[in-house]
């Protein structure tokens, strides 16, 4: 472990953590969001083993329980809040997902690792497991936000999560059985009629790998177009495609906006930078 | 936003050896200054007593890659040229880069494939229609 090694100095560890982040805390929350309960408990198992009395060396630590959960609670509500204002058609499953994605156990895991929090958390077991590191994450952005407010911490979580979205596609997140009959219910909420597949183009149709590329047609007018290997592998290619083209998450979208947000608009935590 | 990918600098070196002389001017001027202007590294200063092993500056990374450097027979100024090398640095391999270009968006649109410019089934060529 790391804070057995020499040269270790907990309290300039923080203060250069908190440098690193670009972020003011107050140090004493920050301290208490890497205490986990598997800590706590170690410790006292550790000392009633050497024989100390309770009361006389009482830890006094909390855990970061409550600054996780509130955490939590905040980067979903944000995380949601912006996918809302990015892509306003995006239907409420599909925000889902990708709210749980981006809190999902590994990312967080991932990118607490990279920001030093394995060697500053204070955990049972070396090296971390993920849901402690998640936890530990957690609680850090829960102590943002007693410190520095909503405002700040919406950045601090926009600018650390969104980046993993960078090169994802919207059906490796959200996984969708029936793409033909989501379609559907999109259209008839638009009133288009509905969509009748026709073959556009056809390639070694009697050879080992035929391609197909199915495009759907409404009112005579292209939707999408989609390949596969057999017809129905395209048909859903194709309305896969057509939700994509829907939703506003094609490759060529417009890229995520990270510039500082307006002054003004912190009093209902609607940041205007999506 | 950009975050420092060096997390902590470790600087051993011996008070008596002739070789640590740099490291010790180091220490003495130009340490704290460093130190300022870098908040986010943490620098830790280890003198070990007697001829013990050659001054050496290791470096630990975000990703976990520590790198030592040697800085026996080195000035001042030139340690304070090395450390600034170090802290821009990621913690990368330092190997040979195959091609100094890449991009995500290899094409902008969309990727030829045999079937880009051939006409589709679907497109009826029949006679021209007069104009009325």
């Amino acid at each position: 472990r790391r804070s057995e090694q020499p040269s270790w100095d907990y309290h300039a560890e923080i203060q250069a953590f908190s440098h690193r982040v670009q972020e003011n805390f107050a140090l004493d929350l920050l301290k208490t969001a890497f205490v986990n309960p598997c800590y706590i408990e170690s410790e006292e198992a550790r000392r009633r083993q050497l024989g100390l009395d309770k009361d006389a060396v009482a830890l006094q630590l909390q855990d970061n329980a409550g600054l996780a959960e509130r955490g939590l609670r905040f980067a979903r509500a944000y995380l949601a809040q912006c996918f809302e204002g990015a892509y306003p058609e995006l239907p409420a499953k599909g925000i889902e997902a990708l709210v749980n994605f981006l809190t999902s156990q590994e990312l967080v895991s991932y990118v607490a690792q990279n920001l030093s929090i394995q060697d500053l958390a204070l955990c049972r077991d070396f090296p971390a497991p993920p849901d402690v590191l998640q936890r530990t994450f957690l609680a850090v952005i829960g102590a943002l936000l007693e410190s520095s407010g909503p405002e700040r911490t919406g950045i601090f979580v926009r600018d650390f999560f969104i980046p993993q979205l960078i090169g994802k596609d919207l059906f490796e997140i959200w996984e969708v059985v029936n793409p033909m009959g989501l379609l559907l219910e999109e259209l008839t909420k638009r009133n288009i009629s509905a969509p009748e597949p026709r073959i556009t183009r056809q390639l070694g149709v009697s050879t080992v790998l035929p391609v197909y590329f199915v495009g759907l047609y409404c009112d005579k007018k292209m939707l999408a177009e989609g390949p596969g290997e057999t017809l129905l592998a395209a048909e859903e290619e194709a309305a896969r495609v057509a939700l994509r083209k829907l939703y506003g998450y094609t490759e060529n979208r417009r890229p995520w906006d990270y510039s500082k947000p307006k002054q003004g608009l912190a009093a209902e935590k609607a940041i205007s930078s999506n | 936003r950009y975050v420092r990918q060096l997390q902590r600098l470790q600087l051993l070196f011996s008070p008596t050896a002739a070789d640590a002389r740099g490291a010790r001017q180091f220490v003495e001027e130009a340490a704290q200054d460093f130190a300022r202007q870098h908040p986010d590294v943490v620098l830790y200063v280890s003198p070990h007593s007697g001829p013990g092993p050659a001054p050496v500056l290791r470096a630990e990374y975000l990703n976990g890659t520590v790198r030592e450097e040697l800085i026996a027979s080195m000035t001042s100024e030139e340690i304070v040229q090395l450390a600034t090398k170090l802290a821009n640095q990621s913690g990368l391999d330092i190997i040979r880069i195959r091609k100094p270009f890449h991009t995500d968006n290899p094409s902008v649109q969309g990727q030829w494939h045999p079937l880009t410019n051939k006409p589709s089934i679907l497109t009826v060529q029949g006679p021209r229609l007069q104009p009325q």
